[in-house]
């Protein structure tokens, strides 16, 4: 089907790539992985997703910038993936805050496993 | 007063040597008169000497006294004043004095004057003396003392009291104590609600806390010791109220410090955890129905163990953020019924592994709640968990869910197992407390009860436990409607213990944080 939701997967740990990406096509997501973040950024740019999941520790560029840009009206107009941050780091009170503000979610890896990432993406449409 | 007598004898001797000589010449000159012209005369010369004698020896005992009345009036006056006099000696009686009255009226006043002075100079002594105890003991104790007044105001704090809060005597003299020491107790048996008590019931009470936690300043580390306070209604001033503290800052705080330590171990944890529930999953997912019943009970149990080892480091971790005061929540309007069936759907596989069944009866048509839904969640896996563990050889489980009759959602989790002995079920809520017969048999940190009422509070709900040795437990908790709730925050600004999510009990609505 030709609307399957697509899904910009930056990620760098392997395993947990493996794993979320197995979860999502099962469920119907067209999956796109990139562990690196410069060329995350450009990818995103693209605009073509619906959805990003965002490490916030890759390498060359982290997360947090690349969150920044792409919230930057400047950089881009009108994005329209909804921007999940995935983190297994418990961030200072003010970082989190400021990714809370600039994601439309924050999830934290150990708390969720596969099957349940793709039960939380089902009630974002 | 035998030495007055002596004087007196003395006195006497000394006039009957004087009247013997005074005789003698007498009679010498009679002699002398007679042997020469008017010889005839030596008769009527002899009757008069005869007559001088007797008069002499008459008058010599009262002369003797009349002498040494004014020596004895001063000494009975010394003696009447002498501390070490054993004797009940009155006061001499000035008035009857035949000679040298003014002179000893005048020497006796001197000396009642004298010892007045020397027994103002001994007094001024004592008090000096007592001053210096005071303020050696108290002032130099190390050992933090302070004094409040019936207004709970600080009237008095020592030397060790400035260090040991790092504050000036300006900083505590006159403030409320409250307002000063902002202490959190671990149970609910605090400082105010022990003063109110002893002031409206006793006239001396006293009471002694353990693990009480101060929160100076930003800058200064927590401090925590023990408490002792003395209350007596009739002490002088109105300073009716004593309290000691007796440092254990470094005792304490070590089992915080120890929970940092593992929070930080078992962060790294989390990740090898994640991944092995995503492969288990996977696992679950392509091969059901596929297997065996022995290597689905095998993959039941690989579930089973890896949620249970997911419980215990977000427990640690949660621990960890209680402790820190980094325990956030977010309450939101949920559905009970869903949140409870989704926690229990959760752990109902590791019953399952132990051959335990879960029976859940949720009332029907229940108000939304306010809760916090990860952290409530907690709380259930860690109930249900408990009774899991101390199940023993019974194989089911109660859970009920209800409105009770103060219009609160309740929530019972029953089991039929080994039971809490009475005497320690006080303890069951804090933190590393775990029954001691128990431990050998049973797994856990201890942490789950304290963290479950840590989290219970922090919603303003309540967590009890019913339980009979031998038959089993029922914990039980409250959680709010969620149009409650607002309303419940509303009143608690004004409630006299606040709970928070900080697992202590805050002394006193006025450091609300």
């Amino acid at each position: 089907m030709n609307n399957k939701r697509k899904i910009l997967l930056i990620e760098d740990e392997y395993f947990i790539s493996e794993l979320y990406h197995r979860a999502l096509t099962r469920a119907g997501y067209e999956i796109k992985m990139i562990s690196d973040g410069n060329e995350a950024l450009k990818e995103a740019l693209t605009n073509q997703y619906d959805i990003i999941l965002l490490d916030l520790m890759i390498p060359n560029l982290n997360g947090s910038d690349i969150l920044n840009i792409l919230r930057d009206k400047s950089k881009i107009q009108d994005l329209k993936a909804r921007i999940i941050v995935t983190t297994n780091l418990e961030q200072r009170p003010e970082i989190k805050k400021q990714i809370e503000d600039k994601a439309d979610a924050y999830l934290i890896k150990a708390e969720l496993t596969p099957g349940e990432l793709v039960a939380f993406l089902e009630n974002i449409k | 007063m035998d030495q007055l007598k002596y004087l007196k004898v003395k006195i006497r001797e000394y006039i009957w040597l004087l009247v013997i000589a005074e005789d003698l010449l007498f009679l010498t000159l009679i002699l002398t008169l007679s042997f020469t012209t008017h010889f005839h005369l030596i008769d009527k010369a002899l009757i008069a000497f005869g007559a001088v004698l007797i008069f002499n020896l008459i008058f010599i005992i009262p002369l003797s006294n009349i002498i040494t009345e004014p020596i004895e009036a001063l000494w009975l006056a010394i003696l009447h004043i002498s501390p070490s006099s054993i004797e009940n000696i009155k006061a001499p009686d000035l008035s009857k004095l035949h000679i040298g009255k003014e002179l000893v009226t005048n020497l006796v006043g001197q000396v009642y004057q004298l010892n007045n002075i020397g027994r103002a100079e001994r007094k001024n002594e004592i008090s000096t003396y007592q001053t210096m105890g005071r303020d050696f003991l108290a002032k130099s104790l190390p050992l933090p003392i302070i004094i409040l007044d019936n207004l709970e105001n600080i009237s008095y704090a020592n030397n060790a009291t400035l260090k040991y809060l790092n504050k000036s005597e300006d900083d505590l003299i006159g403030k409320n104590v409250y307002a000063v020491l902002d202490m959190s107790f671990p149970t609910e048996d605090t400082f105010d609600t022990w003063l109110k008590n002893a002031k409206q019931t006793t006239a001396i009470s006293s009471n002694v806390w353990e693990r009480v936690k101060l929160n100076v300043d930003e800058q200064h580390p927590t401090l925590y010791f023990d408490l002792a306070a003395y209350y007596n209604l009739e002490n002088k001033d109105n300073n009716n109220t004593i309290i000691v503290l007796f440092d254990h800052t470094k005792l304490y705080s070590q089992d915080d410090q120890a929970i940092s330590f593992i929070a930080l171990a078992v962060h790294e944890l989390r990740t090898p955890l994640t991944l092995l529930r995503g492969y288990i999953e996977a696992f679950s997912q392509e091969l059901s129905g596929k297997l065996n019943p022995e290597l689905q009970s095998f993959l039941d149990k690989m579930k089973a163990a890896s949620d249970q080892l997911t419980s215990f480091t977000n427990n640690i971790l949660n621990v960890a953020r209680v402790d820190n005061d980094q325990m956030e929540l977010n309450l939101g309007s949920e559905e009970w019924s869903t949140i409870l069936t989704e926690a229990v759907q959760a752990i109902r596989i590791r019953a399952q592994v132990r051959g335990i069944e879960i029976k859940l009866n949720i009332a029907p048509n229940l108000p939304k709640v306010g809760v916090d839904r990860l952290s409530i969640q907690e709380v259930i896996y860690n109930l249900i968990d408990n009774a899991i563990k101390y199940s023993a050889n019974s194989k089911q489980i109660l859970i009920n869910s209800m409105l009770n009759n103060e219009g609160l959602v309740e929530t019972t989790v029953q089991d039929f197992g080994r039971g809490v002995p009475e005497s320690i079920i006080a303890n069951l809520f804090t933190k590393f407390y775990r029954d001691h017969h128990n431990r050998s048999q049973v797994g856990g940190t201890g942490l789950g009860l304290y963290l479950s009422k840590a989290i219970i509070d922090a919603h303003d709900g309540n967590i009890w436990v019913h339980s009979k040795e031998g038959e089993g437990s029922t914990f039980g908790f409250t959680v709010l409607p969620v149009d409650r709730l607002s309303e419940e925050k509303r009143l608690s600004s004004n409630d006299a213990i606040v709970h928070n999510a900080h697992g202590w009990i805050k002394n006193h609505s006025y450091y609300r944080r």
